[in-house]
């Protein structure tokens, strides 16, 4: 029944775009109704496997087999797929009801809703693959949907290049993931998790790194990180969908997969964990003076990201995977709310020009407020469930206590750009034109932010409460680390809100150069984008140009030639006639032959 | 000249060549090569202009020169060894020394100052006797000493020829000056040999002498001595403008042709014995004389240049020199290849 039922899951939404109905009205709604009937279906393996806690899964067809390499359809049912499908299922049901009102004025949003189709039901065959080849097909997949996603709105140049960054930075993570399939061919003859983690070798650090390496491409860490604030330029429901949610959790699913390899192995621990402190700090002081509201919200996004590295890196995956499921609710939900903001002021992106949203959209505004609190864990709200027993597991381990403090800084910093959104876009005085259209009554909005409201605050306590802990929480530990997470949050709350309201009554000043740091994205982005591409495309030239073409065709062997030889000729022939120096030359050769003979 | 002193002339010449040819005691040998010297010298100054009697006396101090050597090797010879045969100089002085003053007669690096300027000083009928007539007798002279020489002094030699008979022909325009280099470089080839085949030496020795007698007297039949002579030989004699090019592919070396035999036999030999590098540098180092040999060819026989009408359409004069012996030397010397295996009647 398991097999049966996940198996439906999946071809309810395939069966959807085997239909060619891009004229008719109604692919919108099937395609909806699809995911709902498809998130009702999963909850049934879920629910099994939460009573019997047995793990399956599905070998059905066997595609080819290559020397000795069988490569099969397989699909794994653990913990961590079937917990993730019914969420990814439930956020794609709200965000396609939500485009439904966000795009209901674009010509093409069928297909639209086809693309963003696709892009679940790839993501689905990539949390689902039990062997590496069908999960590179999934994660392929969700690549170019992306990018396919990015660029909805292809007419305007940004959209274009930031798809294109978005490819780009894939691609190099892409790079990692071959290497480990390769590494893993050569040395244990198979793709699949069963076999990986049964004969468990010993010398993983290079197919790891090759896998943190396209983590860190598709989860946007430190280094291949700008594309994910770029790929704000695609509609606000890709946004959520994507950039939020689910693809790039895909890096971090990945990296969470290979658990029982990576316990084995501490040099990649320490670099996960290292790689995910720089991006946490580094994008929390991003995100802290961007302008745009949806850039916060992908640094912040960024940001989580980081954290959920760290904590793969101190030895806790399923922690790394509860704070995943838990982080999806919350940042859709604080993308719907944006994208509400959006459309209602006009698509104003900017929260320098946005405020006092606060009575005139309630329901928005609850849930921005809502989803903050969940983000910054607030006790007892669904971030509690996740966030606090990483800070607390972080506390109580032996790491690196610079990555620890850094954690801790840019936790305080999730606060800190949370406060800033809310009083820009909700509190105080109106910035925008006085001819409002704000709206909120349409079911379609309403309906997807209620439900996601509903699950930032329960969810966590649902999945916590249903789940087995697989490593032993640390129980005891001194009230000042205990309390540490709330205080760091608290800090940063009360810091944000005390600056904002300063900034009333201040007068404007040249920003100051950490400023300008921190808006530039750290200037990563305008360097790397400029020298990378300049460095690689004058060393071809050269090496074209100047090397092969006019060095080594034709200066070094028929120039130099002709050079040589007629230097010679001029020299051997170039004779006076004089008998006298000939004489000479006669006396000193024969002197020479004769010592020669001696 | 006057007939009978022409005959007295050159039946000396012949008899200078032949005893030193067949002489077995150096006295004799040497006494071959000054009669040589000595009647070579009016056959040079045949023409009485300046130009020639400087080409004779440059040849005739030069000569003596490397006579007066020769006498002091053999001394030398004498004194440590007490007798006058050719073929045991054991003292290294008196062999080397009389193995460079026997270079020096056939001008071959670093003595090879004086061949250019005394076959360019000179007619060609003179310069192909210097050229061909003259080797003979200091070739059979070291064919029979040479296995008492320091080799080294061989070899450094021989390189050196053909090196320098190879550039030194390429800045050349006049035609008795580029077969002088390529007399040089002959003479280097066939000195690397001597310490392996000495049959090899003497093979090439004729074949050299077959072909440069054919492209001598080519030129001589059509009074070309320059360059630019010869771009108009197509239109006086098209067939020997024709056998020229085929005679110089020859004298460079090319397969097909019997100039090819002495050049892939050597090779052969050097290899054998175990050295790479030197028939490797000899073999390129002859491309740069093949390089005007081409160059001849493509100004003969290739291209035709830019001339009046009236130069196309010559009066034929009947032609009064002698060609009795010009068809059979030119077909020996582009023909011969097939019949290599025949060396070993020379064994």
């Amino acid at each position: 029944t398991l097999t049966l039922t996940s198996l439906i899951i999946l071809t309810l939404p395939i069966i959807t775009t085997l239909l060619q109905n891009n004229k008719t009205n109604c692919f919108l709604y099937i395609t909806k109704t699809a995911v709902t009937y498809a998130f009702a279906i999963s909850l049934i393996p879920t629910l099994l496997f939460i009573q019997s806690n047995q793990e399956a899964y599905i070998s059905n067809w066997h595609w080819m087999t290559i020397h000795t390499l069988k490569l099969s359809m397989s699909f794994k049912l653990d913990f961590f797929s079937l917990t993730f499908m019914p969420i990814a299922l439930f956020i794609t049901w709200s965000i396609m009801e939500f485009s439904l009102w966000y795009m209901h004025s674009d010509p093409h949003i069928n297909r639209f809703f086809k693309y963003l189709l696709l892009f679940l039901i790839t993501m689905l065959i990539l949390v689902s693959a039990n062997n590496l080849l069908q999960l590179f097909m999934g994660w392929e997949g969700v690549g170019i949907m992306s990018f396919l996603l990015i660029s909805w709105w292809h007419g305007r140049t940004d959209a274009n290049t930031a798809a294109l960054q978005a490819m780009l930075y894939n691609r190099i993570g892409d790079m990692g993931f071959i290497m480990m399939m390769a590494w893993f061919t050569i040395h244990l003859n198979s793709w699949e998790f069963q076999q990986i983690f049964l004969t468990n070798p010993k010398n993983t650090t290079l197919p790891l790194l090759g896998l943190l390496l396209a983590s860190a491409g598709k989860s946007a860490q430190f280094g291949l990180h700008p594309w994910l604030p770029s790929a704000m330029e695609g509609p606000t429901p890709v946004s959520a969908l994507l950039h939020s949610s689910t693809m790039v959790m895909a890096g971090v699913f990945t990296l969470i997969r290979f658990y029982p390899l990576m316990e084995n192995n501490l040099t990649i621990q320490t670099s996960t964990l290292c790689l995910g402190a720089i991006t946490t700090l580094f994008t929390a002081i991003c995100a802290l003076t961007q302008n745009d509201i949806k850039k916060i919200i992908a640094l912040s996004t960024s940001s989580q990201l980081g954290l959920m590295m760290v904590t793969i890196g101190i030895n806790q995956p399923h922690l790394a995977f509860i704070h995943m499921c838990t982080h999806a609710f919350f940042k859709a939900m604080l993308f719907l709310s944006s994208g509400s903001i959006i459309h209602n002021l006009n698509n104003e992106q900017d929260i320098r020009k946005m405020g006092g949203l606060y009575k005139t959209m309630p329901i928005t505004s609850t849930a921005i407020i809502i989803g903050s609190l969940a983000l910054t864990g607030m006790p007892f709200l669904t971030g509690f469930y996740s966030k606090d027993p990483i800070i607390e597991t972080a506390n109580m381990s032996y790491i690196n206590t610079w990555a620890l403090l850094i954690t801790l800084i840019a936790v305080s910093m999730t606060a800190s750009y949370s406060t800033r959104i809310i009083f820009f876009a909700l509190l105080g005085q109106p910035r925008y034109p006085s001819l409002t259209q704000i709206n909120e009554n349409n079911p379609y909005l309403i309906n997807p932010i209620k439900r996601l409201i509903l699950g930032s605050i329960f969810m966590g306590f649902l999945i916590s409460m249903n789940t087995i802990p697989h490593t032993t929480p640390q129980m005891t530990m001194p009230p000042h680390l205990k309390f540490m997470a709330l205080a760091v949050t608290l800090l940063g709350f009360t810091v944000a809100t005390e600056l904002n309201n300063m900034t009333h009554n201040l007068m404007f000043k040249q920003p100051s150069r950490m400023h300008t740091f921190s808006t530039m994205l750290g200037y990563y982005p305008t360097i790397t984008h400029r020298i990378l591409p300049y460095l690689s495309l004058t060393m071809s030239q050269n090496l074209a140009t100047t090397i092969m073409d006019s060095i080594w065709l034709e200066k070094m062997i028929p120039k130099n030639l002709t050079t040589m030889q007629k230097t010679a000729a001029s020299l051997v022939s170039n004779q006076k006639g004089l008998m006298k120096p000939y004489f000479l030359s006669f006396l000193l050769s024969i002197t020479l032959g004769l010592l020669i003979a001696l | 000249m006057n007939p009978l002193a022409l005959s007295l002339i050159l039946t000396t010449l012949l008899a200078g060549t032949l005893i030193t040819m067949m002489s077995s005691h150096w006295l004799t040998a040497w006494m071959g090569l000054e009669m040589n010297m000595l009647t070579m010298i009016p056959i040079l100054m045949k023409t009485t202009n300046p130009r020639s009697t400087e080409a004779a006396t440059k040849y005739f101090m030069t000569q003596a020169m490397a006579s007066m050597m020769l006498m002091m090797a053999l001394t030398i010879n004498l004194m440590y060894s007490g007798q006058w045969s050719i073929t045991k100089m054991t003292n290294p002085v008196a062999s080397n020394m009389a193995l460079m003053a026997l270079m020096t007669k056939l001008g071959s690096a670093p003595f090879h100052f004086w061949v250019p300027e005394v076959t360019q000083g000179v007619e060609l009928t003179p310069g192909m006797i210097l050229l061909t007539w003259q080797k003979l007798a200091p070739l059979s002279l070291l064919y029979q000493m040479a296995t008492y020489t320091n080799t080294n002094l061989i070899y450094l030699s021989g390189l050196l020829s053909i090196l320098i008979g190879g550039w030194g022909g390429l800045n050349q325009t006049q035609l008795r000056k580029i077969l002088a280099y390529s007399s040089i470089s002959h003479m280097g080839w066939m000195l690397i040999i001597l310490p392996f085949n000495p049959t090899l030496t003497l093979l090439n020795l004729t074949i050299y002498i077959m072909l440069t007698l054919s492209i001598f007297m080519i030129l001589t039949n059509t009074f070309t001595t320059s360059m630019s002579s010869l771009t108009l030989m197509w239109n006086k004699t098209p067939a020997m403008t024709i056998m020229l090019m085929t005679t110089l592919l020859s004298l460079g070396g090319l397969p097909p042709l019997s100039g090819f035999m002495p050049k892939w036999l050597m090779i052969h030999e050097l290899t054998k014995n175990n050295s790479i590098i030197m028939p490797l540098t000899m073999a390129i180092m002859a491309l740069l004389n093949m390089y005007f040999y081409m160059r001849l060819i493509y100004y003969s026989s290739l291209t035709i240049l830019p001339s009046t009408n009236n130069m196309k359409m010559t009066w034929r004069f009947t032609n009064t020199k002698h060609t009795m012996t010009l068809p059979t030397l030119i077909t020996l010397s582009n023909m011969l290849l097939p019949l290599t295996p025949m060396i070993s009647m020379l064994e």
